[in-house]
């Protein structure tokens, strides 16, 4: 299986970058988390068998040669379409949203594992058309993208079905799609969303947009949410309040600290200087993977990392910028360090890929 | 490596992204630079405010006690319910749900958050001021869904004996007028509004204390990050006597008049007893007054705020004969042995005055002059004394003057002189209307706590005693004994002129007088009954079945025991008393535990009340000795039937 030379080629650098963040993820959580005065709380303890599993899902993924994994993807998508529809049909229900497949006394869901199954079906298709893509490869590329996406999105999960363009927009892009000048504006709002977010626009053209983005969000409650991000992020100064010494996080002001805004908590906690180290972090593993991209031996490998990457970029970027109230308040998690099983499963499995991809770039 | 072309594009836009990625991470470093460091300061208060909180730890007022050590006001706990409008997520759901929960209309709850709207958000609207341990139950526990609901516990004035409430006053919430003339005072603070609470109200408020404490998102108090205790007002002692002001009180209830009452030691001034009747209930006002009980009080017809002691005034009557004894005799007018005949009337200045005994009291002394309350007798006298003598006289025994009690919004009476009367009318002063003023009626008014200062300078023998209310402070440190105002004057009343007064008040009570009703065995109480008209006789008669107000007139006792070396003088006014002989059961009862007390005798029994067994008959009328105004003389004669 894994042979002994391909070893020496697993690139360790971005493992251990990698490692570092869910190492981050690991403490913040049991920050916000463990308060002794309301019980004892092992959301960390789970979070570390979530990692666990998902070294185990990356040795997987790392094992087999990834055009093993392309070859499949037809079934692995048919079986994630299928288990989302499942999801709609039986899924578990909380929190007014039915997104999770109960699996004894943990939850899958699934959703975030169509990421990987997208970018594999994406992957092999644009790396088996030879040339420049036509518009009737990219109309069938989105409706492989849409089917899924529509499924999320009925759960309802906009924000998880909303990962899944950047993914179709990057992989179309690498391919040598000529809509290059939609792709270019695509990455152009995604830079002026926040700018224009706190200085252009005006208080009522900001609760419009965030009520266009998802109605049923409670305007009142997501400004809420979005100060006291602003405040936790702001209190926190240069050097920050000291591990577990947040008064946001800890006292709650925050709310789901240890999930979407566990990167606000880091922010409170560690201050500037804590934010710098692990935007510094996300950023060298996105460079580091491009350079995987870059690196790999056929156009199938640079589509199949830059298709896995293209999530995980948006949702970084767009979670940070929203744990600093930059941007409007969605339910989107932070890769690697946010709370969540089946979110650090798949990501590490998504890792695999581009582990895979760039130590299997001299083989044959 | 099949197609370099193709892995060229490929390459040079895996660069764009590159550039794209570490753009954007450059950016969101930026906004963390500019959030974190830049604004700092502004986020760090921020949070601040979120997490901390102070608490005001309101401090007890000062508790009072009586002469003895008989706690007279004191503090209870209460809880009250605000909202905090800082922590408000939504003001319509928070007043929605605590009005369900205290029982309240929503409209009246919405309402007093209304009327606070304008005030800073970090002030708390305070909705409940003394709410049942039920609302505070109700609140509590539904506390995760009202982070902006506060329930704090503050110490509340009580008023344990329905007792003297003019005396004490009340208390409430600090108006804008008070916080403008006070640096120390501020909103929301509570303050003395009348009373001792008011005029001893830098004495009994107490500092308030802070608590800074570390609150959740919940408004769930995590700990305490500094505390500085309350420090409790001072602790004043009154003059009064607890046993003689529940005497007063009880005697007042089973007459069943309204009325004042003032009960003073002669020597020092000290205040045994205070009371105006009828009285509110000062508890109300403690926990925050509610409109409608308010308005009632404002709108009774008995005004029960008004303080009858200090801001009644009303015609002394025969009361006031001492007064022009005093002048007369002090004067060398006349001599305690000056005789006048009494043939029922006599003629001064071609009128002809009336005495209220119609075939005349015969020849008689000064001394039997005030037994009979003989109004022949008196205007001879006050028609050779002349009205600024009398003026003179009254003022130096406190009448038509302000006593100077420590309590607040005192008024003045007055006694007629003829500089008043060209000052205030600029006219002559007929000597005709001094024979009016001799037997207290005319332009004479004073006050019922100036009548017992009048007594109490006949009892010392000249010293216009200030009654006093203060007696001791405690601040903490052991009691401080206040030391006594000086008197308003000082004059020396020959002895022989203070005798003969004295005599004739006892004979008064313990002979053919009126003020039988006073007789104590053994006391010497020595007193006068006085009756102040409300309405003329010719007013009366064109009254008469077209109004509902109580027309009867008022009756006075004023008294001083025992004759000789008196330790205790004082008034009793019967509002629509009738006569002055009803007042007089209110006086025998408070002499009686007076001295009762002093030889630590058992107290004495309440007297019963008007009619039930027991009582002392109302007086006959006319009674041997009586003494209604001469007006009045004809309409007695007409209804000569016992009064109910």
């Amino acid at each position: 299986m894994l042979e002994r030379r391909l070893y020496f080629h697993i690139d360790w650098a971005l493992l251990l970058a990698v490692l570092t963040l869910c190492g981050l993820g690991v403490a913040m959580i049991y920050s916000t988390t463990s308060d002794p005065t309301r019980g004892v709380s092992r959301l960390h303890i789970t979070q570390i068998y979530a990692i666990i599993i998902g070294l185990g899902a990356m040795v997987v993924t790392l094992s087999l040669d990834y055009r093993t994994f392309t070859d499949k993807s037809h079934l692995v998508y048919i079986t994630l379409v299928g288990l989302l529809l499942y999801v709609i049909f039986f899924g578990t229900v909380q929190m007014g949203a039915r997104r999770w497949i109960a699996l004894g006394s943990y939850n899958l869901q699934p959703s975030e594992f169509a990421k990987i199954g997208v970018a594999l079906v994406l992957a092999k298709y644009f790396g088996e058309n030879r040339g420049v893509p036509a518009w009737g490869d990219l109309i069938l590329a989105g409706v492989l993208t849409l089917i899924p996406l529509a499924l999320i999105a009925k759960e309802p999960d906009l924000g998880t079905a909303v990962t899944l363009l950047p993914v179709l927009a990057a992989v179309a892009f690498v391919a040598g799609m000529r809509t290059r000048i939609l792709g270019i504006l695509a990455v152009c709002v995604l830079v002026a969303a926040p700018i224009a977010w706190k200085f252009a626009l005006k208080d009522y053209q900001k609760s419009r947009i965030s009520t266009f983005l998802d109605p049923s969000q409670d305007p009142k409650g997501a400004g809420y949410q979005q100060i006291q991000a602003q405040i936790t992020v702001g209190s926190g100064g240069l050097t920050g309040k000291g591990f577990r010494r947040g008064t946001q996080g800890q006292l709650r002001f925050l709310p789901v600290a240890h999930n979407d805004f566990i990167f606000s908590v880091l922010a409170e906690e560690q201050g500037f200087a804590g934010v710098l180290v692990a935007l510094g972090l996300y950023l060298f593993v996105i460079l580091r993977a491009l350079e995987a991209a870059r690196l790999s031996k056929d156009r199938l490998g640079s589509y199949l990392v830059l298709g896995v990457l293209a999530s995980f970029t948006f949702q970084v970027i767009y979670n940070i910028t929203m744990s600093a109230g930059l941007a409007p308040v969605k339910g989107l998690t932070l890769p690697l360090m946010s709370y969540g099983g089946s979110s650090m499963i798949a990501t590490l499995a998504g890792f695999g890929l581009i582990l895979n991809v760039r130590m299997r770039r001299f083989t044959n | 490596m099949a197609l370099p072309e193709d892995r060229r594009a490929l390459s040079s836009r895996l660069g764009t992204l590159q550039y794209l990625i570490a753009v954007v991470f450059s950016v969101l470093a930026v906004s963390f630079w500019v959030l974190q460091v830049a604004q700092h300061e502004k986020y760090a208060e921020l949070a601040e405010n979120n997490n901390q909180r102070t608490l005001a730890l309101r401090a007890p007022r000062g508790v009072v006690f009586d002469r003895n050590g008989q706690v007279l006001v004191e503090n209870r706990h209460s809880y009250s319910i605000s909202i905090l409008r800082e922590h408000t997520k939504d003001l319509n759901r928070t007043v929605q749900l605590l009005a369900t929960l205290l029982g309240f209309e929503e409209r009246s709850v919405r309402e007093i958050v209304d009327r606070h709207r304008r005030e800073p958000s970090y002030r708390p609207i305070v909705i409940v001021q003394d709410a049942t341990l039920h609302q505070v139950a109700a609140v509590t526990a539904r506390r995760l869904e009202l982070p902006d609901v506060v329930i704090e516990q503050v110490p509340t004035r009580q008023y344990p004996d329905r007792m003297a409430a003019h005396l004490f006053g009340y208390v409430g919430e600090v108006n804008d007028a008070q916080i403008a003339g006070n640096d120390e005072l501020k909103s929301g603070d509570v303050v003395g509004q009348s009373g001792i609470e008011k005029i001893y109200n830098d004495l009994l408020m107490g500092d308030d204390g802070a608590r800074v404490v570390v609150v959740n998102s919940v408004g769930r108090e995590i700990r305490t990050l500094e505390e500085q205790p309350p420090t409790e007002g001072k602790r004043l002692q009154l003059t009064i006597d607890y046993d003689v002001q529940k005497a007063v009180e009880d005697g007042f209830k089973a007459l069943g008049y309204n009325g004042a009452a003032v009960l003073l030691d002669p020597r020092s001034g000290d205040v045994l007893a205070f009371t105006s009747i009828p009285a509110y209930d000062p508890n109300a006002f403690a926990s925050g007054i509610d409109r409608a009980t308010w308005a009632a009080l404002n709108t009774d017809e008995d005004r029960p705020l008004n303080d009858r002691a200090i801001q009644g005034r009303y015609s002394p009557g025969s009361t006031f004969k001492m007064a022009v004894a005093t002048a007369a005799l002090e004067e060398g007018v006349i001599t305690p042995d000056f005789k006048v005949h009494c043939g029922g009337s006599a003629t001064f200045y071609g009128n002809s005055f009336k005495c209220w005994k119609a075939g005349g009291h015969g020849t008689m002394d000064l001394r039997h002059a005030i037994e009979q309350s003989c109004n022949v007798y008196f205007y001879t006298v006050g028609n050779m004394t002349g009205i600024d003598r009398i003026h003179k006289w009254a003022s130096l025994l406190g009448l038509g003057e302000k006593s100077f009690i420590d309590l607040p919004n005192e008024i003045q009476g007055l006694v007629p002189s003829t500089a008043w009367k060209r000052e205030k009318l600029n006219e002559r002063w007929y000597p005709g209307e001094t024979i009016s003023v001799a037997i207290g009626q005319g332009q004479v008014s004073v006050t019922p706590v100036s009548m017992a200062v009048y007594m109490a300078t006949l009892a010392n023998g000249g010293t216009r005693v200030t009654p006093r209310l203060l007696k001791a402070v405690d601040d903490g440190t052991g009691w401080k004994e206040v030391p006594a105002p000086a008197p308003q004057s000082k004059v020396e009343i020959h002895e022989t002129t203070l005798q003969a007064i004295r005599d004739g008040l006892w004979m008064v009570v313990n002979q053919a007088g009126t003020g039988r009703n006073a007789l104590l065995k053994g006391y010497d109480v020595g007193g006068k009954t006085g009756t102040a008209q409300v309405i003329s006789l010719e007013g009366l008669r064109a009254a008469k079945g077209k109004t509902t107000r109580n027309l009867a007139d008022h009756g006075w006792f004023v008294f001083l025991a025992p004759r000789d070396n008196p330790q205790v003088a004082g008034v009793i006014f019967a509002e629509h008393g009738e006569h002055g002989s009803t007042a007089a059961i209110v006086a025998r009862h408070a002499l009686d535990t007076f001295f009762a007390k002093k030889e630590g005798r058992p107290l004495p029994p309440p007297p019963p009340k008007r009619g039930e067994p027991g009582a002392p008959a109302a007086p006959a009328v006319p009674l041997e000795g009586d003494d209604p105004p001469p007006t009045r003389i004809a309409e007695n004669a007409v209804s000569s039937q016992p009064r109910p």
